[in-house]
């Protein structure tokens, strides 16, 4: 094997690669700037979606409870705490609803009055319109409006007997959370980082390895190329190189893209969990080994495309079998998606593919066991050592190299 | 100088060449005549060390296939017909230079080596221009150039004219003469009767992978009472091959 020769393979593929349009926008533009995109366009109209539900909640009384008591019993106590609902007086409240002019439509007992004097439960029936998430949305403050309104009543009442309203809540419930904000943080990102980074790194290689391979079989540039001093071994090596250096590009390309998008919008990271990612910062080692299983990882899926690539008789063959390859590397991706950290038996931190999700697990929780990350690391690069072999034995069989 | 001994190359058990011996001498031109999948290009790619040979050997330049595999490649310049294997986003100085780097040369002889086969073949104009942008007699062009950037001493040439115009097939056997000229020694392999009567010096015929006959023109014309290498070809071809 010739380093100067590996390297100028590495800087033709590379510069070849730059100038293909396609590849850099698929693989550095696009996943780049569609994160930041979503989330502006998904953040702005989840937030408008939420701003609607909760802060202009329109409410309106049936035919037969739109008196002018039942109205003033609402406004001035029911809703008087919520100025983000506003009663509105419509003919047809139906209609209304089906037309969203209001979300929540209430209806009194007609006998409600007498009922709340005598101390008996009456009823408000609260129609909404379930197709529809603002009728649904609101329809919970509503509730809470009149769960407001019940308590209000019931202490007035406990008051009027000269009781004492502790009576009616015998035990109280404080919560306390025992993980501090980079745990929360890092249980959420272990998430879906992981899935994200092993799709990423399956992905990312797809096109430099169906083109530098295949696609130079197709293109009829790999035979001139083998008559020239350069060894099959530096050949294959340079350009093994750059499709992991493509990978690992794509990579960095889209965590560029998922950080931008989460200062535009911080809530963007835990996927519409109740929650932000605050406060985390992953030990410099920890970070270190993370960046390490990644490039290894990376560095096995370039073996394995590669080897792919030259066992396929055309551009077409090796993209579908690389494409398989990535939704083969999706699915211990997705399998392990909810498992938690600390309950991941030590066995998989030595099994293809899972080995790096469980090590980015244990990272991003702060479980961190020196022995399983080892374990991670080694067994990834016996991986790669095994990419490479399978991709050198195809790169050096003739009928798999020259067939067409 | 080429010199061939019993060289064979079995796929399984189809004999794509069959005990084929040969010597090609300095400044000389070989035509390699032969039906299609006769075994001219299974040939040609056991000399480059693209595939090895199931028996035999061969050396080019002093240098044996398959010990010297490395050496033997820095000594050829490979040309092959049909597409002519440019790199489409690289501009023709690029593609060239890279098989130069490759060959190991240095950048200021590479420069140097490249200005002298672009006034050669007339390739000022678009040098700089990417292969993917030129006409097929651009670029047939720029892959001469790139076949003899490192000045190869043996030039192998498959089929070189094959699906060209025939202003594109002129520009190429005058390259070819030039090769001769400057000394190199040639294999040209070709279906094409009148490219070898015109080019080559000797001529052998391939059939079913095995080499059925070869001399100079005059020999073979004389050894078979017949002035028309068509019909002296056919005559020993004897129809279509059949693997």
């Amino acid at each position: 094997m010739n380093i100067k020769h590996i390297w100028i393979v590495l800087k033709k593929e590379a510069k070849d690669i730059i100038r293909d349009r396609k590849t850099i926008i698929t693989s550095i533009v696009v996943p780049m700037l569609l994160i930041p995109l979503l989330n502006i366009l998904v953040g702005g109209s989840i937030s408008r979606l939420n701003y609607d539900m909760t802060e202009n909640v329109t409410v309106a009384l049936s035919k037969e409870s739109n008196t002018e008591e039942i109205r003033e019993l609402v406004e001035n106590q029911i809703f008087n705490e919520f100025s983000n609902i506003t009663l509105l007086d419509v003919d047809d409240h139906i209609e209304a609803i089906e037309k969203s002019t209001v979300r929540v439509v209430m209806d009194f007992d007609k006998d409600y009055k007498v009922k709340l004097e005598e101390g008996k439960p009456f009823v408000i029936s609260l129609m909404y319109d379930r197709s529809q998430t603002k009728s649904q949305g609101s329809l919970h403050i509503v509730w809470d409006a009149i769960e407001s309104f019940n308590k209000k009543i019931v202490a007035q009442r406990i008051e009027a007997l000269g009781l004492n309203l502790n009576l009616l809540q015998p035990v109280q419930v404080e919560e306390y959370n025992v993980a501090d904000d980079e745990k929360t943080s890092g249980s959420m990102l272990s998430m879906f980082l992981p899935l994200l980074i092993v799709i990423l790194l399956s992905a990312g290689g797809i096109a430099p390895a169906v083109d530098l391979v295949a696609g130079e079989k197709e293109r009829n540039t790999l035979e001139p190329l083998l008559t020239t001093k350069i060894g099959r071994s530096s050949l294959l090596v340079g350009k093994y190189l750059t499709v992991t250096l493509f990978s690992l590009i794509t990579v960095i390309a889209t965590m560029t893209g998922v950080l931008v998008g989460f200062f535009i919008n911080p809530g963007s990271l835990t996927m519409g969990a109740d929650a932000t990612i605050t406060g985390f910062t992953v030990p410099p080692a920890a970070l270190l080994m993370a960046i390490v299983i990644s490039i290894t990882l990376g560095m096995t899926f370039a073996g394995i495309q590669i080897a792919l690539s030259t066992y396929a008789k055309s551009f077409k063959e090796a993209q579908t079998y690389l494409s398989f390859l990535m939704m083969a590397a999706m699915i211990p991706g997705y399998a392990t998606m909810f498992m938690q950290a600390n309950e991941i038996p030590q066995y998989m931190f030595v099994l293809p593919v899972l080995n790096a999700l469980s090590a980015f697990k244990e990272i991003l929780t702060f479980n961190i066991n020196n022995t399983n990350l080892v374990l991670a690391l080694c067994s990834s690069l016996v991986y790669v050592i095994i990419a490479l072999y399978l991709a050198a034995s195809m790169f050096k069989k003739e009928r798999i190299l020259f067939r067409t | 100088m080429i010199e061939i001994q019993n060289i064979s190359k079995h796929f399984d058990k189809v004999v794509a060449v069959n005990k084929i011996s040969l010597k090609v001498n300095n400044g000389e031109i070989f035509g390699l005549l032969g039906e299609n999948g006769a075994g001219k290009t299974t040939t040609l790619r056991m000399l480059a060390t693209m595939l090895k040979p199931t028996s035999g050997r061969a050396k080019l330049a002093g240098f044996d296939i398959i010990k010297d595999a490395e050496k033997v490649r820095g000594s050829i310049g490979i040309l092959f017909g049909g597409e002519t294997g440019l790199y489409d986003r690289l501009s023709c100085e690029e593609n060239i230079a890279y098989f130069g780097q490759l060959n190991d040369m240095k950048t200021p002889e590479i420069k140097e080596r490249i200005k002298v086969l672009s006034k050669a073949f007339g390739m000022d104009s678009y040098l700089k221009r990417r292969a993917g942008k030129l006409s097929k007699g651009m670029k047939q062009k720029v892959a001469f150039a790139r076949s003899i950037i490192h000045n190869p001493d043996i030039m192998l040439f498959d089929e070189p004219t094959s699906g060209l115009d025939i202003s594109s097939i002129r520009g190429v056997q005058e390259f070819i003469k030039n090769c001769k000229e400057e000394g190199k020694t040639i294999i040209l392999s070709s279906h094409s009767m009148s490219e070898v009567e015109k080019l080559c010096d000797r001529v052998g015929i391939i059939n079913k992978g095995s080499l059925v006959e070869y001399g100079t023109l005059e020999e073979l014309k004389q050894k078979h009472s017949d002035e028309d290498l068509e019909e002296i070809f056919i005559k020993l071809v004897g129809g279509k091959n059949e693997h």
